[in-house]
């Protein structure tokens, strides 16, 4: 399972609260996508485009368990999120909610804005194919890509209710 | 098998589960607030339509809304009723209290039990010996509502044994504090932690709260302590209270340890912009702060109160400074006015709210104002959580805040002393040797 696509870096411990700002929880999708990540670099929500990958540090993605983050920066239309650790519910919700995310513990060296990157979810393979250097994180479990695949836990359910009766 | 391996492997019909293994494991809770209740709601009325499986396993508490301020809230208060009505599901309505508190004091949460939410800080209710996780709104609608059930990787768990007492004036709040600060935010990432060691043996039930709570800003997946006589006195302290479904560990020693002793350990502040960046007190003693609060989910116990209450002594708060207390539950409103705390810290300027999640993300209360400054006992201090992003939040024990509100700047609580001079291990009245 692989995506490619222009690279935006972020750093360490990215809280969920940059992704959907407290105050825009309750307001619709369209309204709240306009400022993910805003904070950070106002520039993202303005310029991202469709299949652009999101490179972050350790840790992104703390702070509130609430799927809504996840959906908020799968809404900006990224292909793909890479960091060196996710926090653990924002990486559970990535997989619900169907937004590829991979963690490779060098991704923060090896990718700068605006680079290209290719990640490879069922090798754990990231490459920067504009400067040719190349990392390696775990292999996706394939219960998440089985996840991923039907389009999140949801579709998974209505598709395979035996899992979970 | 540990607590956490035997609680999984029972829920998911398994003989035994091991670190790694994904499993689908029946859930004896989902507890949703306001928010993330809501959220869900709206995810599965949307793509889910199956009847809920066992309602009564459901409990959602209005915790961040009191008193809806705008239309909207209240339009999202009045949807949430209408949605648990309609499935028959638990209603704790305004308030009743913080979220983990309410379901807690109320005898939802019991040892043993599966328990999920979507509020990152769930994994607390390890501190009586369930396994509690914290799920996306996406778990709860597709898997926890229709089926009862979630997946889970069993998480690899870590051991951190705690030796050693903390300073005079200090306490287990700054002892969780100061473990975040040491371990780092995130280093722990998907682990189960296990709090042992002779340290936190000896806490009383709600100060091992306070150690289960921060476990998610380590990364945690959950964290329990290993259920012993103080577990079950407080099991039995509360309506319904059963041991029926309690899990002990077999004494199989921790793959991984981590051991700290917290004997040097005094008052501890996590300033601005996350809650791993924690100093010792007298690094930002001096910094002036308009707003003190006691509440939240590390706050608003009445241990919490009785502790402000002595350390504001027969002083009064500064005046240009607002002290919020906002405490946890019903019940704890009712017990500090048994003890005449609520009249007392009213006399010295305090402003009292009801029971709630009090200025968390600051829906109801709390927003600040650029270069506002906010001391409190909450879980979180990310800029931009309440109001301005040009605002700080500084995280402390309930002594440090109350030490604060009085003096109108951070304050160490080991100079506040009351009038007489209370010299109490742990507490008030040990001044600091210069």
């Amino acid at each position: 399972m692989r995506f490619e696509g222009r690279c935006w870096t972020f750093g360490d411990n990215v809280p969920t609260d940059h992704l959907v700002k407290s105050r825009y929880v309750l307001e619709p999708m369209d309204e709240i996508v306009k400022h993910v990540l805003e904070d950070l670099n106002p520039d993202f929500p303005r310029h991202v485009r469709p299949g652009d990958i999101v490179v972050a540090g350790r840790h992104f993605g703390q702070s509130s368990g609430r799927a809504i983050a996840a959906k908020a920066l799968k809404a900006t239309g990224i292909g793909c999120v890479v960091a060196e650790t996710f926090a653990r519910t924002f990486y559970r919700n990535c997989f619900e909610i169907g937004l590829p995310a991979l963690e490779v513990d060098t991704a923060r060296d090896l990718a700068h804005d605006g680079d290209r990157i290719r990640a490879d979810l069922t090798t754990g393979n990231l490459e920067n194919l504009t400067t040719g250097q190349s990392g390696h994180g775990a292999a996706t479990a394939p219960f998440l890509i089985d996840m991923l695949s039907v389009g999140g836990l949801i579709k998974l359910a209505a598709q395979r209710p035996e899992l979970f009766r | 098998m540990n607590l956490v391996e035997r609680i999984l492997a029972r829920a998911s019909g398994l003989r035994a589960v091991e670190p790694g293994q994904i499993v689908i494991a029946n859930v004896d809770r989902l507890i949703m607030h306001d928010l993330s209740g809501y959220l869900t709601a709206e995810v599965y009325d949307r793509q889910v339509s199956l009847p809920v499986r066992h309602p009564e396993r459901v409990v959602m508490v209005f915790d961040h809304h009191f008193s809806p301020p705008t239309e909207r809230q209240a339009v999202v208060l009045e949807s949430n009723r209408e949605w648990a009505r309609k499935h028959g599901i638990n209603l704790l309505d305004c308030g009743n209290g913080n979220l983990h508190h309410a379901v807690l004091r109320r005898g939802f949460i019991q040892p043993g039990m599966v328990v999920v939410g979507s509020d990152s800080h769930t994994p607390v209710h390890g501190a009586i010996g369930a396994f509690a996780a914290a799920l996306g709104n996406d778990s709860h609608a597709g898997t926890v509502l229709p089926f009862g059930k979630a997946w889970f990787k069993v998480p690899r768990t870590v051991r951190i044994e705690l030796a050693g007492r903390h300073q005079p004036g200090a306490s287990a709040r700054d002892a969780a504090l100061w473990l975040v600060g040491q371990i780092g935010e995130g280093e722990l990432n998907y682990a189960a932690l296990e709090f042992a060691g002779p340290y936190a043996r000896d806490l009383s039930f709600w100060d091992r709260w306070l150690l289960t709570l921060l476990c998610v800003d380590l990364g945690a997946k959950c964290a329990f302590i290993e259920p012993d006589e103080v577990t079950e006195a407080f099991v039995r302290s509360l309506p319904g209270g059963t041991l029926d479904l309690l899990e002990r560990s077999d004494g199989q020693e921790a793959a991984e340890v981590l051991r700290y002793d917290i004997s040097g350990t005094g008052p501890q502040v996590a300033c601005p912009p996350t809650v791993g960046n924690v100093h010792p007190v007298e690094k930002v003693a001096g910094t002036p702060v308009q707003w003190a609060e006691l509440g939240g989910h590390g706050g608003g116990r009445l241990e919490d109160i009785r502790l402000a209450a002595e350390i504001v002594g027969g002083r009064r708060v500064h005046p240009g400074t607002r002290f919020n207390i906002v405490p946890s539950s019903r019940e704890v409103f009712a017990e500090a006015d048994r003890a005449g705390l609520v009249l007392a810290l009213h006399e010295a300027g305090a402003t009292w709210f009801p029971p709630s999640t009090g200025s968390n993300q600051a829906y109801n209360m709390g927003a600040l104002a650029p270069g506002e400054a906010m001391i409190s006992t909450h879980a979180r201090n990310f800029p931009g959580r309440n109001g301005s992003p040009n605002a700080e939040m500084y995280l402390a024990s309930a002594a440090t805040v109350a030490a604060s509100a009085v003096a109108g700047v951070i304050a160490d609580p080991r100079e506040a002393v009351p009038p007489g001079g209370r010299q109490r291990d742990g507490r008030t009245g040990d001044r600091r040797v210069p």
